[in-house]
């Protein structure tokens, strides 16, 4: 490993009970998260959540009403941008355009006051750690999205910050591009054990690089866990809505036993479900991902009818389309099988490994 | 040769009488080039609707300083922008000799003879006079008593002077330069010891500024005629005029026909209109203060003569011999007062 | 590139325009210059001589270069700040600071002038403050001071200096700022190596622009400067309208054009270095 990227010594980020506004309206709303060294952290939500806001709060640029920031448990509120060490990668890359690559890179060793072959050596290290070594004198303009954004990645990291702040890096990069990079930053972040914060709206992203996921709405943090927690276990109808596609279906509670609720949906089954600490007379919506569903050709009581739609083919999966009696239109995923599937399949059901959500419904 | 000069003229006339109101060549019209200033104010508010009264005639302003006239009647050789024209007597000699003007029949005057004989010639009509003096402002500055004073404390320091580009200006300097030992054709003794006190002078300005500065506080003494004087004070200034020892100088303001020029008819109803008795009345009461050239008005008592016939007592100047001359003294000018 | 016959009639106009109102009066003027006399009738190179055999002209031509510097640079000092706050500004206040920018061009120069002799006058605005405050006990020499000229240039010329530099410094991309400080620079490092060198071509053409005018604004300079403040438009101003000496005003303007146009031609050229290192 070189010298340059011997993992330093992680730094914990404490957010605490955040509050940014704009005159009258309330860009982040008490958020509160904590940080583990290390740790890579996406900040997940539809355009104008308040995610860029909290990471420009981080970063310094902004200023926030009410609340703390704190690295390794001191806090940096007080410290104008350019004191606090924080790297950050803009969406555009923000490269200085009238700057070469090399300039561009040493730019921030540069403010820090180093000179002389110091700073050519560094420089020169990092570039070849995101592979642009041979892009030294070249501008900004005469490089792909991609070589800008290693750049970028590059100039951030030079200076050795105690926090990586990732403000929707790869946006801008076409598909392909997009997952590449996206490896390539991770493995940057764990051989420097960066503490790390990704801004996106977009869920996969969100997925394959974070550790953990702080899904975000109207300023406020409406979940913080893992991926696969956030996922398979949405607190809030607006995760469950914004993660992934569900199905939504309403029903009411018809009796509770022993944490165990019969649910009686308006589709025509009753299931019986984890109740969720809902209580029997409880109006709810059942939430169920695509995947967790099955067709079947055996009406019961668990089952319900359907009216089949279309079939889609999408990769290795199958898409179903199909409508409840009271009018819900439901998607089915299942694996595209060799044979076909036997005809007269009119009924839906929870396939068995299936978790669906609950959640009270406010008609 | 004709080539190159015909293209020239024609063209700098292409863009010279576009500038100008087309009232020339309407029916019933007359375009007149007229000075900025007092001038304009008065024959706009006067003559314009004396003219109209009289003969039915549509006057339309050109408002330009006597070279400016001169200038644009060069560029536009036969197609003049304006066919009458108010001149002072250096840049009407100019005129004349440039054959910018018809010649003039002072028979087709039907007021002529209210005139004194010697105010028409065969180029033109004398319609009033300027009389050149010393302005000073009597709260700051004791009168000066002549032309020598305006070198002396405490009126140099308040001086506001200007070259020669105008009649006023070049009369006023030449009057300087003979109390020095200089004459109508030697300005260097006025030079020279303007030169000394120079950096005392208050303000060496443009000649359009004066009134202006002198308005401003910037100086307090100033050479000007009798008309700025009344207007300055018109508007409250605290302006006086003093005849230097030596004599006021009075020169003429002439009138004259534009050569081409299409309505000559007009010109001479103009002309008639301006010295007829009751114009020059109006004319001659403040602030606009023309003296009269009309012998029948009776003159106010705030001018600076009690009768025409003072006029032999002003000091007047050749221009035929000051022409050549004013091209070096401009440039004199210049190079003495530069920074 | 081939234009197509559609393209090269539309710019037609203007080429007949430019040909018509630019390039003939220009070749007149040009012609005019080589004749000895007042009149135009002897061909020959006496008004050439005699401009360029007289060093109080090479003064006057270095005192107006020299005054196009100076006015330049006090509206450099003045806007480049002032375009720094105002692409800070919410949109609101921009329009209001935009509309206060632009002001000086809806007045007529004769009424601009004027309105600074009675700020810069012996008895005017600056003089009875100061006198007031008791700064001064004599009345500051201002109007007819080249100091006097710069300070009403500076502010007549402003909004020439401030619309292009404010159009290229509002295309500066933002995060470039916020960039710069997570990279731990100071604001003054930010705006030296960065703020600035992206400004360049917006600030070099607001310096071409502000030297052309200064350098022949002639009411402002005879009327403010007076006529100890010798510049070439009063020259030509004397030479063709006071004394009809016409050859020798177009050599005077020859000489306005020329020395003011190889200013304009070297700072364009470091204008177009700056611009393409920046845009390519």
């Amino acid at each position: 490993m070189q010298e340059a990227l011997k993992p330093k010594a992680a730094r914990t980020l404490d957010v605490e009970d955040l509050t940014v506004r704009y005159g009258s309206s309330v860009a982040v709303d008490g958020v509160t998260l904590a940080i583990e060294p290390g740790e890579v952290v996406a900040l997940l939500g539809p355009s104008g959540c308040g995610k860029s806001t909290l990471l420009r709060v981080i970063a310094g640029f902004v200023r926030q009403a009410e609340g703390h920031v704190r690295v390794d448990g001191a806090t940096i509120d007080h410290l104008p941008a350019n004191q606090r060490n924080i790297g950050i990668v803009f969406q555009n890359y923000a490269l200085f355009p009238h700057m070469t690559v090399a300039e561009n890179v040493a730019y921030g060793l540069r403010a820090r006051g180093a000179r002389g072959p110091d700073v050519a050596a560094k420089v020169n290290r990092f570039l070849e750690t995101v592979q642009l070594g041979g892009f030294r004198e070249r501008l900004p303009r005469q490089l792909s999205g991609g070589q800008q954004q290693r750049v970028a990645l590059a100039r951030a990291l030079a200076v050795e910050p105690s926090i990586l702040l990732l403000d929707e890096p790869f946006a801008a990069l076409d598909r392909n591009l997009r997952l590449d990079m996206q490896i390539e930053v991770k493995r940057l972040q764990r051989t420097l054990g960066l503490t790390t914060i990704l801004v996106t709206h977009d869920q996969d992203e969100a997925m394959s690089v974070a550790d953990r996921i702080a899904v975000m709405n109207k300023g406020k943090v409406e979940q913080f866990d893992t991926p696969v927690a956030i996922y398979d276990r949405p607190q809030t109808l607006f995760v469950n809505g914004f993660i992934g596609t569900t199905n939504l279906m309403t029903g009411k509670i018809v009796s509770v036993e022993s944490g165990a609720a019969s649910v009686a949906l308006d589709a025509g089954a009753t299931l019986r479900l984890p109740s969720q600490g809902l209580s029997a007379g409880t109006a709810v919506l059942l939430s169920v991902r695509p995947e967790q569903l099955v067709l079947s050709t055996i009406p019961g009581l668990a089952h319900w009818k359907i009216e089949p739609g279309l079939s889609l083919p999408l990769g290795s999966q199958l898409v179903h389309e199909a409508r409840t009696a009271d009018g819900v239109a439901l998607k089915i995923v299942e694996p595209r099988l060799a044979a076909p599937a036997p005809a007269g399949r009119l009924y839906c059901g929870l396939s068995a490994d299936a978790r669906p959500s609950l959640f009270p419904h406010h008609a | 040769m004709f080539n190159r000069r015909s293209l020239l003229t024609g063209a700098t006339a292409l863009g010279g009488a576009s500038l100008l109101p087309m009232m020339a060549w309407a029916k019933g019209g007359l375009a007149a080039g007229i000075y900025p200033g007092p001038w304009e104010d008065a024959y706009r508010a006067i003559v314009q609707p004396a003219l109209k009264k009289a003969y039915d005639i549509d006057l339309e302003f050109a408002s330009l300083f006597a070279v400016d006239e001169i200038a644009k009647l060069k560029a536009s050789r036969g197609a003049p922008p304006f066919d009458a024209l108010v001149l002072d007597p250096g840049p009407r000699i100019t005129a004349i000799e440039g054959g910018l003007l018809e010649k003039f029949d002072p028979k087709k005057l039907t007021n002529a003879s209210k005139l004194p004989p010697s105010f028409l010639d065969q180029w033109g009509v004398c319609v009033s006079a300027q009389v050149v003096g010393i302005a000073y402002n009597p709260k700051k500055v004791p009168a000066p008593k002549g032309w020598g004073d305006l070198l002396k404390d405490p009126w140099v320091s308040r001086l506001g002077l200007s070259g020669f580009q105008t009649t006023f200006g070049t009369v006023a300097l030449i009057e300087l330069a003979k109390v020095f030992g200089g004459s109508e054709t030697n300005v260097e003794p006025a030079m020279v010891e303007l030169k000394k006190v120079l950096p005392k002078v208050a303000a060496v300005g443009q000649p359009a500024a004066m009134p202006g500065l002198f308005q401003q506080g910037q100086c307090d003494v100033m050479f000007t005629n009798t008309q700025v004087v009344a207007i300055l004070k018109g508007k409250g200034v605290d302006i006086e005029f003093v005849k230097p020892e030596t004599g006021a100088i009075a020169f003429y303001n002439t009138f004259h026909i534009s050569k081409g020029s299409e309505q000559v008819e007009n010109a001479y109803k103009y002309f008639d209109t301006i010295i007829s008795k009751d114009v020059q009345t109006a004319l001659m009461q403040p602030p606009f203060s023309f003296v009269p050239a009309n012998k029948e008005v009776v003159l106010a008592p705030d001018l600076p003569l009690k009768s025409l016939e003072e006029f032999s007592g002003f000091v007047v100047h050749d221009w035929a011999k000051i022409n050549p001359l004013r091209a070096a003294w401009i440039e004199k000018f210049n190079k003495d007062m530069a920074k | 590139m081939t234009l197509k016959p559609a393209e090269w009639q539309l710019a037609l106009p203007l080429g007949l325009a430019f040909a018509s109102l630019f390039l003939a009066p220009f070749l007149l003027l040009f012609g005019v210059s080589f004749f000895n006399d007042d009149q135009i009738t002897q061909p020959g190179f006496g008004q050439w001589i005699k401009f360029f055999g007289d060093p109080f002209h090479y003064k006057v031509i270095a005192d107006t270069l020299l005054l196009g510097v100076k006015t330049v640079a006090a509206t450099v000092i003045v806007g480049y700040p002032l375009a720094l706050v105002f692409i800070d500004l919410g949109p609101r206040l921009q329009r209001v600071l935009i509309f206060i920018i632009v002001m000086p061009l809806l007045l007529s120069v004769v009424v601009r002038t004027f309105a600074w002799i009675v700020v810069l006058g012996r008895e005017g605005v600056i003089n009875t403050l100061l006198l007031h405050l008791g700064v001064i006990s004599e009345p500051l020499r201002l109007l007819q001071t080249e100091l006097g000229l710069v300070i009403s240039m500076t502010q007549i010329e402003m909004p020439l200096m401030l619309l292009p530099l404010i159009s290229v410094m509002s295309r500066i991309e933002p995060n470039l700022r916020d960039a710069s400080a997570a990279l731990g620079a100071s604001r003054w490092r930010t705006l030296f190596t960065v703020i600035v060198p992206l400004s360049m071509p917006g600030l070099i053409a607001g310096c071409l622009l502000v030297f052309a005018s200064s350098t022949t604004a002639f009411i402002s300079q005879s009327i403010i400067g007076g006529v100890r403040l010798i510049y070439l438009p009063l020259l030509i101003w004397q030479q063709s309208l006071v004394v009809f000496n016409w050859p020798f005003a177009a050599v005077t303007s020859l000489a306005l054009l020329v020395s003011v146009l190889s200013v304009i031609a070297a700072l364009s050229y470091l204008g177009r270095r700056a611009g393409g290192a920046i845009h390519g």
